[in-house]
Formats: C-alpha cells, sequence, structure tokens
C-alpha cells in the first residue's frame, strides 16, 4: 500500500504516456499504411502500379480506373456496377430484417416472463460458439433443399442467422437499462401496451438500433465465404466476390482492383460517419444512473 | 373524482401471498396511505388499482365501475412514480400534453390544459427544457403535472417523496397536501415512511406482510393501534413495548417486570389484562406518556438510564425494562447521565396492552 500511496516521479509518468503515444502512431500507421498505398495505387496508370522501385507518388495521377468501373456501357463497368447493387441490396435487406426481427425479440427476453426465455435466450447464443465455417456444408445442403442456391435470399437469409444473435443480445442490453416504469406511465397516461412500446420505448433505444444496424450491416457487406459457396451465376455474385473475380481474371490491372477496393469501403466509411453519433451513444448509455 | 373500493384482494407470486384478503373503502376526495416497511405489499396493491398487476381474485371498484379487467388506459386514473418516469426524449411541455394526446383531444384545448397545469405548479419558464434539464424537485413537478391535466378519477402515487432530498421533501410533502386540498382529488399514496403518511393522509391504511392491519385516521391509529406491529410502526420514535407478565398481589392485577419489579394496574387496564389470553402481556408506552424522575416516587418502577440523546428541544433517554429498551422524552433542562439510577411512572390512561401471544391489543370490553 506504502507504493501505491507514493506519488510516481513526473519522469515515470511521462514516459508512459509517450510510450502510449508512441504505441498509438505505430498501431495508427499500420492500419493507414495498406489504405493509403490502396488509394495510390488506384489513381496509376497500370504500368506504374508495376514499377520497381515503387513510385511512391504518381507521376501522372489518373482517374481512368474510377471511370472504367463507373461507366455501365464498359463491360467492366457494367460487372462493378452490377455487383456494387447486389451487395447494397443484400446488406440492407438483412440488416431491415435483423432490425425488424432483433428489436421485438429484444424486447421480448427484458420485459416478458415466459416459459423458456431463459433457455431461448442463450440458445440465441449456440450459434456464435461455433465457426461460421462450420455451418457452411450444411447451409449449403439446406439451400438446396429449399431451392434457394444463386438466389440473394440464401445470403440474407445466412446473414440474418449470424446477425440477429448480437442483435439481440445488444438491443436487450438496452431495453433493459430503460426504465420500466416509463411504459407504465404511458400505458397509464392513455397508450396501449403498443403504442407505450412504439411512442417511448422505441425512441429510445434508436442510439441501440442504429448501433445493431450497422453491425449487420458491416457484417453483410463484407461477407464472403457464404457468398462465394452459395453464388454462381455471374449477374448475382456480390461485391468481395466480384473483385476476388475482377482480380483473377485480370491480375495485372492493380489500379482497377484497388479503385474497386476503395469503391466498396466508402458506404461502409460514409454509414458509420453518419452514424457513430449515435452508435457511441449506444455504447455508452446506461453507464450513469439518469 | 370518484371513490375507490377494493374487496378481498389476493395477489399471489408463485405460492406467495404479496397481497392478502386487503379491503379498503376509499371515500371521494380522501387522501389515503399505504403504509408499511418495504416488501408490506403496498406499492402492489397500488399497481392492482392501476391495473399494471394483474389480480389474482378480489374486485376493484373505481366509482361505480367493475374494474379488474378494464386495461389501465381505461381506468380514469393518473399515477405518479417514484422515479417519476418522465418521457425521457421529450419536452416538458411534451410529457404533459401526452396524456391529453393519447386522448385524442383538440390541439387548442391541449395546448390550454398543459398551460393551465403548469401555472399552477409554477413551471411556465421550464416548458421547453428536456427532464434532464430539470433538479429533482422540478422533475417532480412535472411529474406531478402529468397526472393533474388529465383531470383524473383517482391519483395514484407511489413514494413520490423519496428520491428528493430531506429538505425539499418536507417542501414537496405540503405542495402535495395543498394540491389534495385545493383538488378535493382522491388519492392514494404509497410510502414507507410513517411520517409523511402521518402529516399527509387522511386515513391510514397500514400494512405489513400483505395484510392489512388497521385502517383509520392517523389520530386513532396513532392512539389506538390494533397490534404491537401498528404501535410500533406508527409514531417517532417508536412506542416502547415491554414484556411482562400478569399476576396478582394482595387481590390486585399487577404487571411484573423480569427485574422483581411490579405495576399496579388500575380497574380499566386490569380488565384489559383479564382477557389476556395467557400470562404473557406486554407494556406498550409511547415516549411521553413516560415520567422520568430522579428519586423514588410511589408507584414508579426503578431503572437505569442507558443512553441520554439530547436533541436540542428535547432530550431522548432510553432506560432497560424486562430485556427491552424504553424510551423516554424530558425536557432539555433535566440532567441524567447514563448509568443513573431514574424512576418510571406509566400514565395508565394512555398506555397500551397487548397479548403477549396474538400481539394484539388488548380491550376492556
Amino acid at each position: 500500500m506504502t507504493v501505491a500511496s507514493k506519488p510516481a516521479p513526473r519522469a515515470t509518468i511521462d514516459l508512459w504516456r509517450w510510450a502510449g503515444r508512441a504505441f498509438l502512431a505505430v498501431m495508427m500507421l499500420f492500419t493507414l499504411l495498406p489504405m493509403v498505398w490502396m488509394l495510390l495505387t488506384s489513381i496509376k496508370s497500370g504500368f506504374a502500379a508495376l514499377q520497381f522501385p515503387p513510385q511512391w507518388w504518381p507521376n501522372e495521377p489518373t482517374l481512368a480506373s474510377y471511370k472504367k468501373l463507373l461507366d455501365p456501357t464498359s463491360s467492366v463497368g457494367e460487372d462493378f456496377l452490377r455487383f456494387f447493387w447486389n451487395s447494397l441490396f443484400v446488406s440492407t435487406m438483412s440488416t431491415i430484417l435483423s432490425v425488424i426481427v432483433a428489436v421485438p425479440a429484444a424486447y421480448a427476453f427484458s420485459r416478458f416472463d415466459f416459459p423458456g426465455r431463459k433457455f431461448l435466450f442463450f440458445s440465441v447464443l449456440l450459434r456464435n460458439m461455433f465457426p461460421a465455417v462450420v455451418f457452411l456444408v450444411p447451409l449449403f445442403i439446406l439451400m438446396r433443399f429449399l431451392g434457394l442456391m444463386n438466389t440473394h435470399g440464401s445470403l440474407i437469409l445466412t446473414y440474418l442467422t449470424f446477425g440477429l444473435p448480437l442483435a439481440i443480445w445488444l438491443l436487450k442490453g438496452f431495453y433493459d437499462n430503460i426504465p420500466y416504469q416509463l411504459e407504465q406511465a404511458a400505458r397509464i397516461d392513455g397508450a396501449s401496451r403498443f403504442q407505450a412500446f412504439l411512442l417511448i420505448i422505441m425512441p429510445l433505444s434508436v442510439p441501440g438500433i442504429i448501433a445493431t444496424a450497422i453491425y449487420s450491416f458491416i457484417g453483410a457487406w463484407n461477407e464472403y465465404i457464404f457468398a462465394y459457396t452459395f453464388i454462381n451465376r455471374n449477374d448475382r455474385l456480390t461485391l468481395p466476390i466480384g473483385i476476388q473475380r475482377f482480380f483473377s481474371e485480370s491480375s495485372s490491372d492493380f489500379p482497377g482492383l484497388m479503385a474497386a477496393s476503395f469503391m466498396m469501403s466508402v458506404p461502409v466509411v460514409v454509414l458509420f460517419l453518419m452514424l457513430q453519433r449515435y452508435f457511441v451513444r449506444a455504447l455508452t448509455e446506461g453507464a450513469v444512473k439518469h | 373524482m370518484a371513490h375507490v373500493v377494493l374487496k378481498n384482494l389476493i395477489k399471489t407470486y408463485g405460492g406467495y401471498n404479496a397481497v392478502n384478503d386487503v379491503s379498503l373503502t376509499i371515500n371521494d376526495g380522501e387522501f389515503v396511505a399505504l403504509v408499511g416497511p418495504s416488501g408490506c405489499g403496498k406499492t402492489t396493491t397500488l399497481n392492482l388499482v392501476a391495473g399494471l398487476t394483474s389480480l389474482t381474485s378480489g374486485e376493484i371498484l373505481i366509482g361505480e365501475r367493475l374494474v379488474n379487467d378494464v386495461d389501465p388506459k381505461n381506468r380514469d386514473i393518473a399515477m405518479v412514480f417514484q422515479n417519476y418516469a418522465l418521457y425521457p426524449q421529450k419536452t416538458v411541455y411534451a410529457n404533459l400534453a401526452f396524456p391529453l394526446q393519447m386522448r385524442k383531444l383538440p390541439r387548442d384545448e391541449i395546448d390550454r390544459k398543459v398551460k393551465q397545469a403548469a401555472q399552477m405548479l409554477d413551471m411556465t419558464h421550464l416548458l421547453e427544457r428536456k427532464p434532464r434539464e430539470l433538479s429533482g424537485g422540478q422533475q417532480q413537478r412535472v411529474a406531478l403535472g402529468r397526472a393533474l391535466v388529465r383531470d383524473p378519477a383517482v391519483f395514484l402515487m407511489d413514494e413520490p417523496l423519496s428520491n428528493l432530498d430531506a429538505k425539499l421533501r418536507v417542501q414537496m410533502r405540503s405542495e402535495i397536501k395543498r394540491f389534495h386540498q385545493d383538488l378535493k382529488a382522491t388519492i392514494i399514496y404509497v410510502t414507507h415512511d410513517q411520517l409523511e403518511a402521518v402529516t399527509m393522509a387522511d386515513k391510514l391504511a397500514v400494512m405489513s406482510g400483505g395484510n392489512l392491519q388497521q385502517y383509520d385516521s392517523p389520530a386513532k391509529v396513532f392512539a389506538n393501534p390494533v397490534n404491537m406491529f401498528v404501535a410500533s410502526f406508527i409514531g417517532s420514535p417508536a412506542m416502547s413495548l415491554v414484556p411482562l407478565t400478569a399476576s396478582t398481589v394482595d387481590g390486585r392485577a399487577v404487571l411484573a417486570g423480569a427485574e422483581g419489579w411490579t405495576l399496579a394496574l388500575s380497574p380499566l387496564n386490569a380488565r384489559k389484562v383479564q382477557r389476556a389470553t395467557s400470562s404473557k402481556v406486554v407494556l406498550g408506552a409511547r415516549h411521553s406518556t413516560i415520567k422520568l424522575t430522579t428519586s423514588a416516587v410511589p408507584g414508579a418502577i426503578p431503572a437505569k438510564a442507558y443512553t441520554v440523546e439530547p436533541t436540542g428541544d428535547v432530550t431522548f433517554v432510553q432506560a432497560m425494562l424486562s430485556g427491552a429498551i424504553v424510551n423516554i422524552s424530558v425536557p432539555p433542562d433535566v440532567a441524567v447521565e447514563a448509568d443513573q439510577p431514574i424512576w418510571l411512572a406509566f400514565d395508565q390512561d394512555r398506555m397500551h396492552l397487548f397479548d403477549g401471544a396474538t400481539e394484539l391489543a388488548l380491550k376492556a370490553d
């Protein structure tokens, strides 16, 4: 105890502080440099991208790769835009469905006492105990049985099963922190049980719902292995698979690959920047008594 | 406003009776406090009246209407919660307007009623604020206002003051009392604070273990507690309860203490003691009804001061009698010290006698 009560020498504190900053700086470089390199490569010409020693800053920056990708009349652009649209559709649908299912489920787990509540709640977590790959073959067989092979439905259904457990857990924690007296007050003030949920509880849980939505959108947007297994038709591929094919078919077009990768990261970044205010609130909400 | 009748209310949670056969009639315009220690069933009883908890058996009437199966929103009640339960995302104005919007009142009428309630509670300047920007007392006032705008048949209040600090609590206590007097409102008020109940309510419903112990005006509950629980719960400091043995000395009824002393009983008290189911009798006395002297007096019981607590305008002296602590109040100028021999004289007309076995108050007839 005597050690703890002695004030640490100033130099030691500074040393730790600077060590911490240095560590953070290294980590930041580690995560940012690949992205910077991706951006730089995407604006190089095909020849410049393969040069050695590399050009750190391209001599002739060009947006040709982006133009090609976004031009619906070129074959590359047509494919890319279609993959992009497919990914957007699959991710948005699984996000919407995930919210539609998770919100009432989490609310029920938080508020109602029904037979098998505990068992159900923990069985929701059961899925997360296994690595996703374990489910690849069973789900493949299941999807074929259901006639969902090569459809976006198979992916939406799969992403839903993977995203829901955490979504329900996250939201349940959120609802647990909303005092039940609020609903009681609303019900006495003239609301039905459903109105109390809709008018009072739902607006309060918006940060939680947004956090859940971002989580499931990103999960679906980046998913590779299931999309690779379930979808074979070129016109139904999602972006991760599309980009991978793009890479294997035209392996020399690094600027094109990098431009496509950059475009793929745009929706996630935009979504996150727009909603991060809510996301942070969701993670800190309920930390203190109101 | 309306009267409320509770008939044989029972609420069971998995074989445990949280509310056990409670019957009450609350008259129109009456302020009734449900009071008791935590877990006594008072809040459950209130939630039953509100319709937030379903009844196991019994009947609840608000006005002439049986409301057993009526939704809370259709019971014509308003409720103030311990944590106020203000809608955090709404402004004060929207909080007050919400119950009216739910009743689909026209916009201008809502506006008029909200402003009227705000004026009455002196919070017109707070209308545009969010609940988190208000102090505890202001939040509590908004909660009261939200109940008020509705002009309900019955107000239900669940420990509305217990989250406030002591000073504010006293202030809000008189505000709620004034509110009741002005509105002639029927109020059912739940509290664990007997002082709050005694000072505010027209009638007390003292509860313990899910049972209604006594239902009467504060003065009557104070003067004639029906059993030892009520006697010790109502009044501060609590009534002293001394376990004694009934016997006779020279043909006169007396109560004997464990230390060997005897207390001769008046004829009325002797008749009461005769009705006890055994010789075990508990003597109850409030601090102000015991006379303390520092020298022997005929009829007074010798004891020893245990602790002395000066509070300024009155000094409390505790003494041990028959293994129980007896609380006596004396004027501050009476000098008593711990371990000093003292003599205690009990007022025969104001003492309470309880059956030691059944814990019920003994009656002369």
